[in-house]
């Protein structure tokens, strides 16, 4: 693991000490700033910054760095140490995602910290499912390395001041929202099993509800030594140490060597076009390929011409098939591409899209059992390339099914951010499923990430130092250079899918941040034979997909399961609107 | 003269007392064998499973229990509140559920079984998906006991009050113990 300080002289370490010092004591140098704040989806409005996510003291952490005069990813980076802290079932330094930045100079850049398996990992045999929810599903978590390298490289604030909220909130305490107690509620089984974490989430066995405050002191400290000694605190000695022996002592398979030598993938995202915009997004093993696909596919048509489609059957229907086969390629081509080829390209070619589209009958579900959706070529619309040629998914990709994480919960958490400099940050983190593996180690629950592999489709099996697909898909539109959309969601298999439908809204029909945000959410995928979809849709539209063959799950009003969407839109003044998810209890702040 | 009246309240009083006493009793009728079953497959049915254990009552969890599964139990614990990931998990829809509580509590009935409803899962568990789960255990049982927060609208103390139903209400989940080992006189 690189050293926080590189090659800093101890001249400069005494500067950057001073600076650090001088920001964290004096008040005077924080600039005060009169902020917007939007709660339960409300929008913010803001015209210098804008930043939303799921917890109002993550959203405050950010702000905080704004006050500092630090831009969007000092934001960004400061909210996603502090949403660790105070929305633990969701993400944490434990875990990994996703940082998508686009850069006012027009340079983007995607940050994969995802974590991966063990170089040791087939030593433990890890069984897909029996042990999604153990300390054999830990990966070697990779949080840290991202969110660190992403400061270093285009933060302009110590990773010390940036700490700074995430210490406060895991040493002096948090009170429990309605949507942790929730969740809690919903974990108990996991998290009584450990004892460690059942101290910090139980009270005499009994979970800790909406009101009680969750302090983390030993999270403090890891926090306090990465923040004086940089990612190698947590990654090399003591700490690295305590997790390595948790993990081991749980089952689960880990090395000194796996930590130390984890460092974040650094590529560029991949790019689409959808309605004139240009569209980028997390590259594979994440799912930024499948939300631009679908996306493309939909270009080929007008979807606000055939109605809103909580309201007609006829573009519901259009999403829906739509998603389903953007869905089944997802399933059998995406995976880690340092070990499967991954047919990028074709994937995001716009005559694939056309291709897939034409596949789709208006009139009635086809195939009409969902299971029997048929796979896509992307292969034929690859470029010529020296890679060995890969035979198409028809006759040796195998789908699999079933594997997408635990059937249920917005698990996983999104943070959006924007600075008056034009600089964007989609950032996506995670710990697989809510609270991970439930293994607590120096106060960090580790992540369950393993069980994003698959146990049937040969691209996404365990393999050493590989990482598993993941359905994060942090995404931000552009108009040239210029940033209009930051959008990203939690929410396992549904979060392509919800980030799709967030664009639709925003882009097709025109809505604001707020009813973007707000409006209904479903989910079809080949894996299962029904529609998931929030309840708010018109009988008329559930009658005409009936009428169409398509089968009906309904959900709540405004259900968790579809995630918890965080976004930004900024109209052509350049005024942001942001927004927090009214599923998730956050909210958006801007200026 | 004087003295004679006073033993007279006296002994009133011990009555009343002994009274209260029999009425406490009386909410406490409950009988083992126990079937703990939920409402709206959330997770709450564990953690009711581990009240009833700190109470040291023994009890039968299944939480997609069947009319069948009664035989020969003598109460039937509901633990209402919905939750769209234990549905998931279970396989089974809203409409499912709702179909297997009614029936649960119509064999209970015909088995002439008393029946006790937990809400512990406070506002978690609480709104339009929850209450239907809530609603439909809360007015068939003899006995309602509820974590406060699942009631500040009230809620559970109206339909108690309608239907004239003992309830409890409790701060916390744990404070739920000693109302359970009291209900069946531990």
């Amino acid at each position: 693991m690189e050293e926080w300080s590189g090659t800093m002289t101890s001249g400069s370490r005494l500067l950057r000490y001073t600076i650090l010092f001088v920001l964290m004591s004096a008040p005077a140098f924080v600039v005060a700033q009169d902020f917007s704040i939007g709660e339960k989806g409300a929008a913010a409005i803001g015209t210098k910054v804008m930043i939303a996510t799921a917890h109002p003291l993550a959203t405050e952490a950010g702000a905080e760095m704004f006050r500092r005069g630090g831009n969007a990813v000092d934001a960004a980076v400061a909210a996603a140490f502090a949403i660790g802290v105070v929305e633990p079932d969701g993400s944490g330094i434990g875990g990994g995602g996703g940082i998508l930045i686009h850069l006012k100079n027009g340079k983007s850049v995607y940050i994969n910290c995802y974590g991966q398996t063990s170089s040791r990992i087939m030593e433990i045999g890890f069984v897909y499912g029996k042990d999604n929810r153990t300390a054999k599903a830990i990966l070697i978590p990779g949080a840290v390395a991202g969110l660190t390298a992403a400061l270093k490289q285009y933060g302009s604030l110590p990773l010390g001041v940036v700490l700074q909220p995430a210490i406060r909130y895991a040493e002096k305490g948090f009170r429990i929202d309605e949507t942790l107690s929730k969740i809690i509620l919903d974990n108990t089984d996991l998290l009584q099993r450990h004892p460690v974490t059942a101290s910090v989430y139980l009270r005499d066995g009994f979970p800790r509800t909406e009101g009680d405050t969750i302090v983390q002191p030993d999270l403090a400290r890891t926090l306090k030594a990465i923040a004086q000694n940089g990612p190698s605190a947590f990654y090399t000695g003591p700490i690295a140490k305590e997790i390595v022996d948790e993990v081991v002592r749980y089952g689960g398979m880990m090395t000194l060597e796996d930590l130390a030598s984890l460092q974040p993938i650094v590529s560029e995202p991949v790019e689409g076009t959808y309605r004139g915009l240009r569209v980028i997004s997390a590259p594979p093993p994440h799912s930024g390929v499948t939300v631009i696909e679908a996306l493309q596919i939909l270009d080929n048509t007008s979807v606000s011409n055939l109605g809103y489609y909580a309201n007609s059957a006829e573009s519901f229907h259009l999403l829906a098939e739509t998603l389903r086969r953007a869905y089944a390629d997802r399933i059998v081509f995406l995976a880690d591409p340092r070990f499967e080829r991954v047919p990028v390209k074709g994937l995001l070619s716009q005559a694939f899209a056309q291709s897939r589209f034409q596949d789709i009958s208006m009139t009635a579900v086809t195939p009409p059992e969902y299971r029997q959706t048929t796979v896509g070529t992307p292969l034929k619309f690859e470029p010529n390339t020296q890679t060995p040629a890969l035979k198409d998914s028809s006759e040796k990709r195998e789908p699999e099914h079933g594997s997408s994480l635990d059937p249920a919960g917005g698990h996983t958490t999104q943070i959006s951010v924007m600075d008056r400099e034009g600089n964007s940050v989609s950032l996506t983190q995670t710990l697989g499923t809510f609270f991970g593996s439930g293994v607590t180690a120096s106060g960090v629950l580790l992540n369950n990430g393993m069980s994003n592999f698959a146990s049937t489709a040969k691209v996404n099996t365990v393999n050493p130092n590989k990482q598993p697909r993941s359905s994060i898909s942090p995404t931000i539109l552009l108009k040239g250079e210029r940033t209009i959309m930051v959008v990203g969601s939690p929410g396992a298999a549904r979060i392509p899918a919800t980030v799709v439908t967030l664009i639709v809204n925003a882009v097709d029909y025109g809505l604001d941040a707020e009813k973007t945000n707000s409006a209904p959410r479903f989910l079809c995928q080949r894996s299962e034979p029904y529609i998931s979809m929030e309840s708010r849709f018109s009988n008329e539209a559930q009658e005409g997909m009936k009428k169409k063959g398509h089968q009906l799950r309904l959900y709540g009003d405004f259900d968790l399961f579809f995630g918890g969407a965080q976004i930004i839109l900024v109209d052509s003044t350049g005024t942001m609107y942001g927004s927090a998810d009214p599923r998730r209890g956050g909210t958006a702040m801007g200026y | 003269m004087k003295r004679s009246a006073i033993l007279i309240l006296l002994a009133c009083l011990m009555l009343v007392l002994f009274e209260g006493s029999l009425l406490g009793q009386e909410k406490a009728k409950f009988e083992q064998p126990v079937l703990i079953t939920s409402a709206g497959q959330s997770a709450d049915v564990t953690i009711a499973g581990m009240l009833f254990k700190k109470a040291n009552v023994q009890t039968k969890a299944l939480p997609l229990a069947k009319p069948a599964d009664l035989d020969g139990i003598k109460t039937l614990v509901i633990v209402a509140g919905f939750s769209s990931k234990g549905l998931g998990a279970a396989g089974i829809s809203r409409e499912q559920e709702l179909g297997r509580v009614q029936s649960m509590l119509q064999a209970a009935k015909e088995k002439k079984l008393k029946v006790m409803t937990l809400h512990i899962g406070g506002k978690a568990r609480r709104g339009n998906q929850s209450d239907d789960f809530n609603k439909l255990a809360a007015e068939a049982s003899s006995y309602l006991l509820v974590v406060k927060q699942g009631d500040e609208d009230q809620f559970f103390s109206k339909i108690a009050s309608e239907k004239k139903i003992t309830i409890d209400l409790v701060d916390k989940i744990a404070d739920a113990v000693q109302p359970v080992a009291k209900a069946f006189g531990k």
